[in-house]
C-alpha cells in the first residue's frame, strides 16, 4: 500500500507548467522529505495532490492505495486518507475549530451515526494539550488572528484529529519557533506507525533532526532529481543546492 | 385644556404651550400622512424593492380593512411590566403618528388606522428583569401589530420579538423603543416567513442616554422590508445604539431594509453590522444613512453591510451613506459583497468535509459573527454596567 506517482505534469490553470515529471513513490509507514531549491515545484505537488483548484494536471498518475487519486474530489482525497498541512493555512472568519473538526470527523461517519459530542471534546482538549494549545482554541474562528506558529500547530492538531494515512506536511517548520518546532515534532514522531506515511517539504535541516526521514528526495525545475538517504540532508546543509544545479 | 390642577400661571402657560405644540405636530403629522403617495420605484427610498409588487399589494390589502387576524404571547418574568396595546391609548398613538418613517409614510398612516393591537412593555426605574422577555406574534392572514418599549432610568432587560407567517400571510409591525439615561436594553426580532408570506418592520429608537442593541433576522418570507430609525437625543457615559443583522435569503425573495442612524447631539456612538447570505435569485437591498447634526460634535458612528453570495443570480444593492454636519466626528461606512472565499472553501474541503457543507459552515458563520457581536455587547454592557 502506496502513495505512487507517476511522470506527474501539472501547471497553473492557464499558466506556466510547474511539474515536469514527477515519480515517486511513498510506501505505508515511511517518512519521505522533499528538499528543493523556491520556485522548485514543492509546494505545487501538495497542492496538485489535494486537488487545490488553481492548478490543473497535464498528464500522469497519482495512486492513493490503489485508488486513482485525480478521479476523486477534494473531500474524498481527505476522506481517503490523504492530508496537506498547510504552508499558509487559511484563515475561516466564523467557522470555529470545533465545528470545523467535528464536521470533518461526521463526514468520515457511516451514513445515520451521530459523531458523540463528549468523546470528541474530550480528545480534542487532549490532544490541543498535547501541543501546548489553549483549550479556548476550540471556540475560534479557524486560524482567525492565530499567529503564525498558532496556525501550523492547529493544522497539526487537525492531522492528529483526522488520523490520516498519507500527511504532507508543507514548510510546517516556517514559523515555528524552537520550542514550537519540538511540541509539533513530537506530536509527529507520536503519529509515526507502520500504517501511516509522512512527506515533509522543508528548506531546512533543523525539522528533520526532530522528524528523521527514511528517505530525502531532491525537486528541482519540476522534477526528482536526486533520491537517497538521510546523509543528503547534511549535505545540502553544507554546500546548499549549488551542486545539483551544476549537475543538471 | 384642563386647568383643574393647582397650576401657577407660568406652569398653566408652560403647559399651555406644549400642547399647543403638540397639536401642531399632530396636525403635520397628519398632514404627512395625507399627502403621503403608496411608494414606487422613483421614490429613492423604494429604488430596488420591487414596491409596484408588494408595497402596493400591501397597501391594498391595508385599504380594505380586512380585520386582524393573528394572536399574541409574552412570556414575562414580572406580568406588570406586560400591557396590551389598547386602541383608546391615545398617548401611544401620538406617537406612532409621529415617527419617522424611510419613505413609508401612506404605508404607516394606513397602519395606524387599524391601532389596537400589540404589546407594551413598561420597564420602571432600575428594575431588571434576568429572563428575557419574549413576545410572538403569529398570523394565517394580515396582523398590524405594535410593540412599544419604555425603558425607564437604569432599567435592564432583554427582549426577544417573534413573528411567525403561515404561507400567504402578511404581517406589518410598527415598533417604538424608547431608552431613558442609564438604561440597558438588547431586543432581537426574529422573522420566521413561509412560503408567499410578506413582512414589513418600521422601527424607531429613541436613545436619551442608555445603551442599545438592536437586532434583526429574516428567514422565509417572500418579500420583506425594515426601516430602522435609530435617533440619540441624549448622551451620558456609554451612550449607544448598536445595530445588528443577519439574513439568510434564497428563491426568489426580497430583502429590503434602510437604516438611519441619527445622532442628534454629540458625545454618544452607534455602530450597524448588517449581513446576509444571498443564494438563488434572492435580492439583498440594505441603504443605510448616518447623519451627524450639527452641533453633535465628538460623535462616532460606524456602518457596515457584509453579504456573501453563493449563486451567480443572487442580486445586492448595498448603499452605505454619511451626512456629517459636525466637526471633531469620527464616521466610517464599508460596504463588501463577494462569493465564497474559494482559499476557505478548499481549505474546509481538504479535510473532508463536502463542498456544500463547507459552503453551509462558512455561510452559517458568516451569519452567527453578527449575532455572536450583538449578544457579546449586550452581555459586555449588562455584567459591567454603564460608566459612571
Amino acid at each position: 500500500m502506496s502513495l505512487i506517482i507517476k511522470d506527474l505534469h501539472a501547471r497553473v490553470k492557464d499558466g506556466a507548467t510547474i511539474l515536469n515529471g514527477i515519480n515517486l513513490e511513498i510506501p505505508k509507514g515511511e517518512v519521505h522529505a522533499i528538499m528543493g531549491p523556491n520556485g522548485s515545484g514543492k509546494s505545487t505537488l501538495s497542492k496538485v495532490l489535494c486537488g487545490h483548484p488553481d492548478y490543473e494536471v497535464i498528464s500522469g498518475s497519482a495512486e492513493l492505495d490503489g485508488q486513482d487519486l485525480f478521479a476523486m474530489s477534494v473531500d474524498e482525497r481527505s476522506r481517503a486518507g490523504l492530508f496537506l498541512a498547510f504552508q499558509y493555512p487559511v484563515e475561516v472568519p466564523g467557522v470555529t475549530n470545533a465545528n470545523f473538526m467535528r464536521a470533518a470527523l461526521q463526514a468520515r461517519m457511516p451514513k445515520g451515526e451521530e459523531l458523540d459530542a463528549v468523546s470528541f471534546y474530550k480528545e480534542m482538549r487532549s490532544k490541543m494539550k498535547s501541543l501546548d494549545m489553549d483549550p479556548r482554541f476550540t471556540a475560534r474562528a479557524v486560524n482567525e488572528g492565530f499567529s503564525g506558529g498558532e496556525k501550523k500547530r492547529n493544522d497539526i492538531l487537525q492531522m492528529m484529529m483526522l488520523n490520516p494515512s498519507y500527511a504532507i506536511l508543507d514548510e510546517t517548520d516556517s514559523g515555528l519557533d524552537v520550542d514550537a518546532l519540538k511540541i509539533v515534532s513530537e506530536g509527529v514522531n507520536a503519529m509515526r506507525a507502520p500504517f501511516r506515511s509522512f512527506v515533509i517539504i522543508t528548506h531546512y535541516k533543523r525539522l528533520l533532526d526532530y522528524i528523521k526521514p527514511d528517505v530525502v528526495h531532491v525537486l528541482y525545475k519540476g522534477k526528482i532529481v536526486r533520491t537517497a538517504g538521510y546523509e543528503l540532508v547534511a549535505q545540502i546543509e553544507q554546500q546548499g543546492f549549488d551542486f545539483i544545479k551544476s549537475e543538471e | 385644556m384642563d386647568f383643574s390642577q393647582n397650576l401657577s400661571m407660568e406652569e398653566a402657560f408652560a403647559l399651555a404651550e406644549a400642547e399647543a405644540k403638540l397639536n401642531a405636530a399632530l396636525q403635520a403629522a397628519s398632514q404627512r400622512f395625507n399627502d403621503a403617495k403608496i411608494p414606487d420605484r422613483y421614490n429613492e427610498d423604494w429604488r430596488f424593492g420591487q414596491p409596484a409588487k408588494h408595497a402596493v399589494a400591501l397597501a391594498e390589502i391595508l385599504k380594505t380593512n380586512v380585520p386582524a387576524r393573528g394572536s399574541i404571547s409574552v412570556k414575562c418574568a414580572d406580568s406588570e411590566v406586560v400591557m396590551p396595546v389598547s386602541a383608546e391609548d391615545d398617548e401611544l398613538k401620538e406617537t406612532v403618528n409621529l415617527m419617522p418613517t424611510i419613505g413609508s409614510d401612506a404605508l404607516l398612516g394606513l397602519h395606524i388606522r387599524r391601532f389596537g393591537e400589540g404589546i407594551c412593555l413598561m420597564l420602571e426605574e432600575n428594575t431588571e428583569i434576568k429572563q428575557p422577555i419574549i413576545i410572538t406574534y403569529e398570523t394565517d392572514g394580515l396582523y398590524t401589530p405594535y410593540t412599544f418599549i419604555m425603558a425607564a432610568p437604569g432599567a435592564k432587560a432583554r427582549i426577544e420579538e417573534h413573528h411567525k407567517c403561515a404561507d400567504g400571510a402578511t404581517m406589518f409591525c410598527v415598533r417604538n423603543i424608547h431608552v431613558m439615561e442609564g438604561a440597558q436594553i438588547a431586543v432581537e426580532l426574529h422573522e420566521h416567513g413561509s412560503i408567499d408570506s410578506r413582512c414589513m418592520n418600521i422601527t424607531d429608537i429613541h436613545n436619551l442616554g442608555g445603551a442599545v442593541q438592536h437586532f434583526t433576522s429574516h428567514a422565509g418570507h417572500a418579500w420583506a422590508r425594515e426601516e430602522t430609525i435609530a435617533e440619540v437625543y441624549a448622551a451620558s457615559p456609554g451612550t449607544s445604539i448598536e445595530l445588528y443583522s443577519a439574513n439568510r435569503i434564497s428563491g426568489n425573495s426580497v430583502l429590503d431594509q434602510h437604516t438611519h442612524q441619527i445622532h442628534h447631539i454629540g458625545g454618544a456612538k452607534s455602530n450597524l453590522l448588517y449581513k446576509n447570505v444571498v443564494d438563488e435569485n434572492g435580492t439583498a437591498i440594505f441603504a443605510g444613512n448616518i447623519r451627524v447634526e450639527a452641533g453633535a460634535h465628538c460623535t462616532d458612528a460606524y456602518q457596515t453591510n457584509r453579504n456573501l453570495l453563493l449563486s451567480e443570480k443572487s442580486t445586492v444593492h448595498s448603499l452605505p451613506g454619511l451626512e456629517i454636519l459636525a466637526d471633531k466626528v469620527r464616521c466610517s461606512h464599508g460596504s463588501a459583497s463577494s462569493p465564497v472565499d474559494e482559499e476557505a472553501l478548499f481549505y474546509l474541503t481538504s479535510r473532508g468535509v463536502s463542498r456544500a457543507n463547507a459552503q453551509e459552515l462558512i455561510s452559517t458563520g458568516f451569519l452567527e459573527d453578527a449575532y455572536n457581536k450583538f449578544r457579546k455587547s449586550f452581555d459586555e454592557t449588562y455584567t459591567s454596567g454603564l460608566p459612571d
